[in-house]
């Protein structure tokens, strides 16, 4: 059974007449990936800093691992941050941070050492681990990063921006590494990330935020389903089999389909039946085109479907908050 | 349902416990700190340019016949005068960069998200500046040892420099960290601290022509570097005792109690990622 590993009620932190969160509540559990997301100057980075108890509230609790918001030295000893932008002190070899971080959170000298080697080998950097960190690539030191934030084996793992600046490859790596922290040491991740697609892989959970108020959370499902997008498809196929895909399409007269001029090889298939423009209902409509389609023996070359990802929902929501 | 929570470092019974754990993390914090001051090079430049110095110094004063115009006695007085004075200044210099340069270099957060108390960072980082006044001292023995052995008063001379100069570096180490802790920019938080310095030393660089009346008196009393170079010229030039001209001492005392008591009280609201007591 997981258990509730944060809880925000209202939290809320003014500066003067201005708020940076207001109102903010959510929870997440054990084992969970939480994706904060929003877009720049939302209160992503607000958030997690009450959170952590670099900042306090103005107003509003919150509870880390049954901790309450009261007891900031408790709350510390079992978090894991990595803070957006955090900066490394250059001249230290990898090994010789996370030892002093180890003892920081109250591990011996020998304890400390044996922590840093686990941690490094963990993120795949035991052969830099007495490398100074000025050596080390900009993802070698976001996984250095991430390391640190292990090194209390902590309950709960804030995350802020961890794939930023980051090439793909790089960036897989460090989700990969997110993804072993919630299965391999069932801690909670709340992660803030504009990377969508990555969320859409990873998270459990989304809370997105918009000028400091949470617009919605749930699963990621249950965030898409939220935006209410009337959803659509892009159909490739080979050139020739065009009019025989229409023809196939002509079938659902719910589905209005066009052809691109700019790429005469793909159809646009759009569900404009009332009831049927959003949900599930469309996504259904869709893939039975796809299988009239594939059925009639015409190879789909491409196949995508707008307006069901976290993307589209979380522009949609964003946008409509600004306007 | 909403509550006002107590900022960090506010005991509650829940932290007690955890308080005692984390008694040692200033040790750890002063450990780290005086390693990356030594290791990185800093500490040792500005100690081999002291070397430099007082080499030049105790070598005019104590060889060059033609340029050797001080009594054996001033000579000692001089080059612990140069002691403390150099070793304030990087004392200041290190504990000005203590908390805004954590903060320039985006270190500070990742340390404020650890279970040590923002007064054991605080206590952490004015250790290991000390570590520059005591290495200057260290480095100042084998000098005030060629000098004073002459005349007897080696032990008087390296006890004295020893006390006075602690005294000094811990009140004005607490000043730059309070500096440092209130200033926007590292740039600004040095600058600060050392024009803060210059203006200290001033009264030590004025002529000794000049009248010496109860103005020049309070403004010398008032001064917690000058009264401490003032104490150590009166026990060495002078020949006065321990006890004679105490008050001088009584000025870098105050320095040192109230700049480290606003420390205690006003560091966790310092130790923050923005500048000054209320931000954040």
């Amino acid at each position: 059974m997981t258990s509730m590993t944060v809880e925000a009620v209202r939290l809320t932190k003014r500066y003067g007449g201005r708020s940076a969160v207001e109102d903010v509540s959510f929870t997440a559990s054990q084992g969970e990936i939480v994706g904060l997301l929003g877009p720049n100057g939302a209160g992503k980075t607000t958030t997690i800093r009450l959170l952590t108890t670099v900042l306090s509230p103005s107003s509003g609790e919150f509870s880390i691992a049954g901790h309450p918001s009261t007891a900031g030295t408790e709350i510390r000893r079992c978090v894991g941050v990595l803070p957006e932008s955090g900066g490394y002190p250059a001249h230290q070899t990898g090994g010789e941070y996370l030892r002093f971080f180890g003892r920081l959170h109250g591990l011996g000298r020998s304890a400390a050492n044996t922590k840093a080697a686990e941690l490094l080998a963990t993120v795949s950097l035991e052969h830099r681990a007495e490398s100074p960190i000025s050596s080390y690539s900009r993802g070698m030191r976001q996984r250095l990063g991430i390391a640190r934030t292990l090194v209390n084996d902590p309950v709960v793992v804030f995350l802020d921006e961890p794939t930023l600046g980051l090439d793909p490859a790089g960036q897989a790596q460090v989700l990969e590494i997110i993804r072993g922290i919630a299965k391999g040491r069932d801690a909670t991740v709340v992660l803030s990330t504009h990377l969508l697609p990555e969320v859409e892989e990873v998270c459990s959970k989304v809370v997105i935020l918009n000028h400091g108020r949470v617009i919605v959370s749930g699963s990621v499902g249950e965030v898409i389903s939220t935006a209410f997008i009337k959803q659509s498809a892009q159909l490739r196929v080979p050139l020739d089999l065009v009019e025989p895909a229409r023809n196939v399409l002509a079938g659902f007269p719910d589905l209005t389909v066009d052809q691109l001029m700019e790429q005469p090889d793909v159809l646009t298939l759009a569900a404009d039946r009332p009831g049927t423009a959003t949900g599930a209902a469309s996504s259904d409509m869709m893939n039975a085109a796809l299988a009239a389609i594939t059925a009639a023996g015409i190879p789909v070359l491409r196949f995508e479907l707008e307006g069901a990802r976290l993307s589209d929902a979380f522009l949609r929501m964003t946008s409509e908050a600004v306007a | 349902m909403t509550l006002q929570v107590a900022p960090p470092d506010v005991a509650t019974p829940q932290d007690a416990q955890a308080a005692a754990d984390s008694q040692s993390g200033w040790l750890v914090v002063a450990e780290q700190e005086s390693r990356d001051l030594w290791t990185s090079g800093r500490g040792l430049i500005l100690l081999f340019l002291f070397s430099v110095l007082l080499s030049g110094v105790t070598y005019l004063t104590s060889t060059n016949q033609a340029l050797n115009f001080l009594e054996q006695r001033e000579s000692v007085n001089l080059v612990l005068q140069l002691a403390v004075a150099v070793g304030v200044l990087v004392t200041l210099v290190v504990s000005a960069d203590g908390i805004s340069g954590e903060r320039e270099r985006g270190t500070l957060e990742s340390l404020l998200v650890t279970p040590v108390s923002r007064r054991s960072i605080i206590a952490g980082k004015l250790v290991a500046a000390l570590t520059m006044w005591f290495a200057t001292f260290v480095i100042t023995i084998p000098y005030v040892w060629v000098l004073a052995r002459r005349v007897g008063i080696l032990g008087q001379a390296l006890t004295l420099g020893l006390l006075v100069g602690t005294l000094v570096a811990l009140g004005l180490g607490s000043v730059g960290l309070l500096i440092s802790g209130m200033c926007n920019t590292n740039k600004t938080s040095i600058a600060a601290s050392i024009f803060l310095l210059l203006i200290l030393f001033a009264p030590t660089q004025l002529p000794s022509g000049l009248p010496q009346g109860w103005f020049f008196d309070v403004l010398l009393r008032a001064n917690p570097v000058a009264s401490a170079l003032a104490y150590i010229s009166s026990m060495l030039v002078e020949g006065h005792g321990w006890t004679e001209d105490l008050s001088f001492l009584i000025t870098p005392l105050l320095t040192a109690i109230i700049a480290g008591g606003a420390l205690v009280l006003a560091g966790p609201r310092l130790v923050r990622l923005t500048p000054g007591v209320n931000a954040g």
